[in-house]
């Protein structure tokens, strides 16, 4: 069944970001039509689903100032972003402070800390000397935002992932989307898109082996990448790969922002530290890789050296808030945060990428606004701000929630697309392809190819071959297997778009890694061939979008001028991979074969490339 | 029954969750609210794990059950 509706404003994914976006959208102009899609459900999708502990990056007065969150993205970005971007986020963060506190219905001091004068207290965590990191005691965040939703009047379809961002003369006009249990499609025709589908994080698989074993939520499979793009929207950062220190196995967050910030650290089994600090930004990851490459891990999370009260509160946090199973997961393996060489941490076991946590994503500027008129994003889909966790989401979501306002009040009704029902059959004909075939490859088993490739060929250290090998197994794969792969249902089929997405971002971040030759952000981008910082790329984006022949091409953009003189460097230095493995085994001068083969080649002329069959069962009678 | 990998599996194997169907009321609110699609309604109306390998462990139903009826009783067999 088609359905054909009209909109103001599509919002694609019903995260943190998401939910701010249809709530602020509201304020500038309540008689807007906006529509919400989610492919989850509203109250409890994304990776606050059962939500969070901390706004991790925060510039509230008097503790920390909106330049505070531009130094610090200044350094852990090593200098690539826009500042000016970083200062917006800063400067609208007590707005989304206030806002959380009263669509939570949370007094002060009871949704985040306060000190005796009233104001927020933050903790350290970043490695700068400010403080920006407020916690939080979220459980129901995601509930109250999805309820707040519902009070605006919005539709809300959930379980009803986009497909597509339809565009005209470049300008967007519609949005396409199924519903995964009944099998409706849906035509949006709207004059702006948010885009706030999340992370590409369902990209890398670990090596437990289950394809939902992610860190991001795995509906968070990079199909708002992969529509941008198709979209015609850029996107920067490709190449500054997430790879986080996790839960080995559970891939939940260790919680080293749980923790860190509350006196614990990593260690490995001989009690060294593997870095100052435990933000994770590229300078720490390489020293979890070091301890690896040295053969001295595993790595663990040290908590014995706190007091049990201290011990009695991480745990509270780690196993009420987020990912709440973690106690479960614990308690399986026997793990106690009162032992050192406990809590087993892995690194970089599923890599990915992502705005929030990293900086990758569609690139846009101060108002969130992307180069297609009409598509805004926000949240871990964002490239434009950088590492911003889910205060940026939140903050930056209600900021383009309240710019597609006003976009689409200003303009006029999207064209009307000619011919929009036979479109429609043949869009669904093409994308139901899947369920009408027989015997064809399961989706898991394609999900499983495509994610041990992408974590086999592009997980650093990176060099061209590794990187081209990549593209050319995402390519592989769209050619060979696409084509004979099966669904059983709909909700299967959600599984090979997904698949599609997984690939195209696949490819951008094989591309992207080519293309700027040089090492940067530690462990992100480290290219062993090229170990060092490049100066032809400070202050310079690796630009992905699709080329007028449908080809992913690469270029490079300046950022814009800096406006606060802060560091573009973190503290580390890239290793020189020279193992010394010892004298290797000398042949004499008696080891020596023969240059031919006249037995083998006797054996070739007499039986060409058939072998006989000399031994052979017998068939009874 | 549910479908992985092309093979069919009962409603309780291999299930990390455990639906006490003496506290159920099959309200649906699990299976509204489960993020990943992997709760449905099966024999005589109880909720099961229809994709299975989906679940995210997020313990999101046993939280919202208003009537207590769902244990989350293991993480997921390949990462416990």
């Amino acid at each position: 069944m088609y359905h054909v509706k009209q909109a103001d404003i599509v919002i694609i994914g019903s995260g943190a970001a998401g939910t701010m976006s249809a709530i602020y959208a509201h304020r500038v102009d309540p008689k807007l039509k906006v529509v919400v899609l989610d492919k989850s459900k509203m109250d409890s999708s994304g990776g606050a689903g059962r939500g969070m502990d901390a706004l991790n990056t925060v510039a509230l007065p008097p503790y920390s100032q909106p330049e505070d969150v531009v130094e610090l993205l200044t350094k852990v970005t090593e200098g690539i972003l826009d500042q000016k971007v970083a200062h917006r986020f800063g400067e609208i963060c007590p707005r989304m402070v206030a806002d959380l506190e009263q669509i939570m219905g949370r007094g002060k001091g009871d949704l985040f800390p306060v000190d005796a004068d009233g104001n927020y207290k933050l903790m350290y965590l970043q490695p700068i000397n400010k403080p920006l990191l407020l916690p939080m005691d979220g459980e129901e965040m995601k509930r109250a935002l999805a309820h707040a939703v519902r009070q605006t009047g919005a539709e809300i379809l959930e379980r009803t992932p986009a497909l597509r961002i339809i565009t005209e003369g470049g300008k967007v006009c519609g949005v396409l989307a199924m519903n995964i249990r009944t099998g409706h499609y849906y035509y949006i025709k709207t004059k702006a898109v948010c885009l706030t589908t999340g992370a590409a994080g369902r990209m890398g698989l670990a090596s437990s082996g289950y394809l939902a074993g992610t860190y991001e939520f795995p509906g968070c499979s990079g199909d708002g990448y992969a529509m941008a793009y198709e979209a015609g929207a850029e996107l920067v950062n490709m190449e500054c790969f997430q790879a986080n220190t996790l839960l080995k196995d559970h891939q939940g967050p260790s919680c080293g922002y749980v923790a860190a910030p509350r006196g614990a650290y990593t260690i490995n089994p001989w009690n060294e530290r593997t870095w100052s600090h435990g933000y994770s930004s590229g300078d720490s990851k390489m020293g979890a890789w070091k301890k690896f490459a040295e053969g001295k891990g595993p790595i663990y999370l040290k908590m014995d050296h706190l007091p049990e009260e201290m011990i009695q509160i991480i745990e509270k946090i780690q196993w009420g808030n987020e990912r709440t199973s973690r106690g479960l997961f614990h308690k399986g393996r026997k793990q106690d945060y009162r032992q050192a060489h406990s809590v087993e941490l892995a690194f970089a076991e599923e890599i990915g990428v992502c705005g929030g946590h990293s900086s990758s994503g569609v690139l846009s500027d101060v108002q969130g606004a992307t180069n297609v008129p009409g598509l805004y994003v926000a949240g871990d889909v964002d490239g434009g701000l950088p590492q911003s966790y889910l205060g940026g989401a939140l903050a930056m979501g209600g900021l383009i929630g309240e710019e597609a306002a006003h976009f689409a009040g200003g303009v006029a009704e999207p064209p009307q697309r000619s011919g929009l029902k036979a479109w429609l059959r043949q869009e669904a004909q093409a994308i139901e392809e899947p369920l009408r075939r027989e015997g064809g490859l399961p989706t898991s088993l394609v999900e499983y190819k495509a994610r041990t490739r992408v974590q086999y060929y592009l997980k650093p250290p990176k060099n061209p071959a590794f990187m081209e090998k990549a593209a050319w197994w995402m390519e592989r794969i769209r050619q060979e297997d696409l084509p004979r792969i099966q669904a059983v249902d709909f909700h299967d089929l959600l599984k090979v778009q997904e698949i599609k997405s997984i690939l195209t971002v696949g490819e951008m971040m094989a591309r992207a890694s080519l293309f700027r030759d040089e090492s940067r952000w530690g462990y992100q981008h480290w290219r062993a061939d090229l170990p060092a910082k490049s100066p032809e790329w400070d202050r310079t984006w690796v630009v992905i979008k699709q080329g007028a022949d449908g080809r992913m091409e690469a270029s490079k953009r300046l950022a814009p001028e800096y406006e606060w003189d802060y560091p573009t460097a973190m503290e580390y230095a890239y290793p020189e991979l020279k193992f010394d493995t010892g004298p290797m085994f000398e042949k004499g001068p008696e080891w020596k074969n023969p240059a031919g083969d006249p037995w083998m080649k006797a054996h070739l002329d007499d039986q060409g490339m058939s072998t006989p069959r000399r031994f052979m069962p017998k068939v009874e009678d | 029954m549910s479908v992985v990998n092309g093979v069919r599996y009962g409603e309780k194997d291999f299930s990390w969750l455990d639906f006490d169907h003496d506290r159920c009321v099959r309200c649906g609110i699990c299976v509204d609210m489960c993020p990943m699609d992997v709760l449905h309604f099966g024999e005589h109306g109880y909720p099961y794990m229809r994709y299975r390998d989906d679940c995210w462990y997020c313990d999101v139903c046993t939280f919202v059950c208003p009537r207590q009826a769902i244990t989350l009783t293991d993480v997921p067999y390949l990462i416990r």
